[in-house]
């Protein structure tokens, strides 16, 4: 257990320490808060775009995330040779790859939970603008707005600090003090908007964080013995036919796990729909788990 | 069980292969090596020789071609033999994002050391390698010599029964280098089993007991150190306190009595030994 402890944490740390990493969690946590003062078209709903457009950010940027994160954690390794220097101790390869890969989803985790959070506060921030409207003032409104950009540039502030004056790694703090960040917007959002919080979004954004989280094991699995450039060319041809039979009884198909439709006009996702994401998205990922554990043990480490 | 030997190598063979599986190059061409407990034994060859792809196939990364290999009597992908085995690579792979403490917690971690065991261990270590004034910086600004003292401390943090050390004096200096050879004979006094590789002929030299010369992909030479290296038709004799003079007389005397030719000389200090008395200890 501790073997594997010390697997997943090097992981976490390493997938979090990529500069690519906090400028994800920077620009994604910065686009979906501010949305709701450019909208120029509600479609009907206040929340319906800040809405999509948090769904949105979780897949386009979490699969980024998740490919580069996955592919330099398990190629990277194998590439500059840390691997060979933990594979030669008392480590089974399948554990190796099960560990790396799960810490990579550890730190995917963190940036799903951040952008969930935020865009839970950022509907709220909408439809309180909307509330607003209607009373006569702006459409956008502010202590919303800016609690959550001046709390997720506080949190890279806050990183900047602790590296210059404790050392401390900039990137990996910085993705975590920007987390812990959307706490405390969401907290004063929740406390000061007049309107419901949306808490049923958070499980329609796990499930979807779950078929990202495919791709995540997915391009671990890859990278055992391809290049970067073709695991991140494979990973976005899969993301684009994942809907086409039968590649998607292997791959993750996108639209099981967009639930996001099913909250316009105050719907919300059947309990159904959610098991099933996240029953397939387990599924997908232990296959590609036993995939990648099986290569890794079959190749040979120069 | 005692008997067995900590390394035992019969017609070993690699040959790598490309995507098509055609033979690209014969590393290895039938090697066969015995290392005893205890032995500190050396690896050399020229670049090429499949002194590191040796020591891969000892370290279960590569699977022969042909031969086997056994550690402990155990094939190296075994966890039982790989729990007793410590490696330096050539060079020193480490996570640049992580501290030197947190490198040798994190080994100490896949070693499946725990707790205060672990952080005890590393402090010593960290101190024997003379990195504890830098335990908290990032590994990754560290220069070639002190990344090199972090491997070789991750190496022994699970106090290794048989220890692979390749070039393990690459990007050290002088003292450095001393330090680490000095560790080495100490770790042999402690019934360590040591394999190094070096480049360095002088340092093999020095620490080997045994020692195997590749060429080609095969055994050239192998064999206790002493006997391939003592010609022991000649003789060479250190008289303290002789000037000039009297070192004439003498070789003039015993060219005479044997009916040889006498040479002499005076005694070098090494230049590894000067150099550490002219700047101290270094560190």
């Amino acid at each position: 257990m501790r073997r594997f402890r010390s697997l997943v944490r090097s992981a976490t740390l390493e997938a979090l320490a990529e500069p690519l990493s906090a400028v994800l969690f920077l620009v994604a946590l910065i686009a979906v808060p501010l949305l709701p003062a450019f909208h120029c078209h509600q479609f009907g709903e206040a929340g319906r775009l800040p809405r999509e457009c948090g769904f949105s950010a979780l897949l386009v940027f979490g699969i980024v995330f998740a490919t580069a994160s996955a592919v330099r954690v398990i190629g990277g390794e194998l590439s500059s040779g840390t691997a060979a220097a933990a594979l030669a101790r008392d480590v089974s390869r399948p554990l190796f790859f099960c560990a790396k890969v799960i810490g990579v989803l550890v730190a995917f985790a963190l940036f799903s939970v951040a952008v969930g959070l935020s865009t839970v506060a950022s509907v709220a921030t909408a439809e309180m603008g909307e509330v607003q409207e209607r009373l006569g003032y702006a459409h956008v409104w502010l202590p919303g707005l800016v609690s959550m950009v001046v709390l997720t540039l506080a949190g890279f502030a806050l990183a900047a600090v602790l590296n210059r004056f404790f050392r401390m790694r900039f990137c990996v703090t910085a993705c975590l003090s920007v987390s812990g960040a959307q706490v405390i917007a969401l907290a004063l959002v929740a406390a000061g908007a007049k309107v419901p919080m949306q808490w049923s979004l958070l499980p329609a954004l796990a499930a979807l964080a779950a078929g990202c989280g495919v791709f995540v094991v997915l391009a671990g699995a890859l990278a055992v013995r391809l290049p970067p450039a073709a695991v991140t060319t494979g990973i976005s041809l899969a993301a684009l036919s994942s809907f086409v039979w039968p590649v998607r009884a292997i791959l993750p198909d996108i639209q099981m796990f967009w639930l996001v439709d099913s909250f316009s006009y105050g719907g919300a996702p059947a309990v159904g729909q959610l098991a099933s994401a996240f029953a397939v998205g387990a599924l997908l990922s232990a296959f590609w788990l036993a995939v990648g554990s099986i290569l890794l043990e079959r190749r040979e480490i120069p | 069980m005692s008997n067995v030997p900590a390394i035992e190598i019969k017609g070993l063979r690699k040959t790598f292969r490309d995507f098509w599986l055609r033979p690209v190059a014969e590393a290895v061409r039938g090697i066969d090596l015995t290392v005893e407990k205890g032995d500190v034994f050396g690896l050399l060859g020229p670049n090429g020789s499949g002194k590191s792809t040796t020591i891969k196939l000892l370290l279960g990364l590569l699977a022969p071609s042909a031969g086997t290999v056994r550690l402990f009597g155990m094939p190296p992908r075994t966890r039982a033999a790989r729990s007793r085995l410590g490696y330096l690579p050539e060079l020193s792979y480490l996570h640049p994002f992580l501290t030197a403490r947190e490198t040798l917690l994190y080994y100490a971690g896949l070693s499946g050391m725990g707790g205060k065991a672990a952080k005890a261990r590393c402090a010593e270590l960290l101190e024997q390698v003379g990195l504890s004034a830098v335990a908290n910086r990032a590994v990754g600004g560290f220069s070639k010599g002190m990344a090199r003292r972090v491997a070789l401390a991750a190496a022994l943090v699970a106090k290794p029964e048989l220890l692979v050390l390749d070039e393990p004096t690459s990007g050290l200096d002088p003292i450095g280098t001393r330090d680490v050879k000095d560790l080495i004979r100490s770790l042999a006094r402690d019934g360590v089993t040591v394999l190094m590789t070096s480049h360095l002929l002088g340092d093999t030299e020095d620490v080997c007991t045994k020692i195997a010369i590749l060429s080609k992909g095969q055994v050239a030479a192998f064999g206790r150190t002493d006997e391939l290296l003592t010609r022991k038709q000649d003789a060479r004799f250190t008289i303290a306190g002789l000037d000039e003079e009297q070192a004439k007389a003498f070789a003039a005397e015993a060219s005479a009595r044997f009916g040889r030719e006498v040479q002499f000389d005076h005694p070098r200090v090494p230049l590894e030994e000067f150099f550490a008395e002219t700047v101290g200890e270094g560190r």
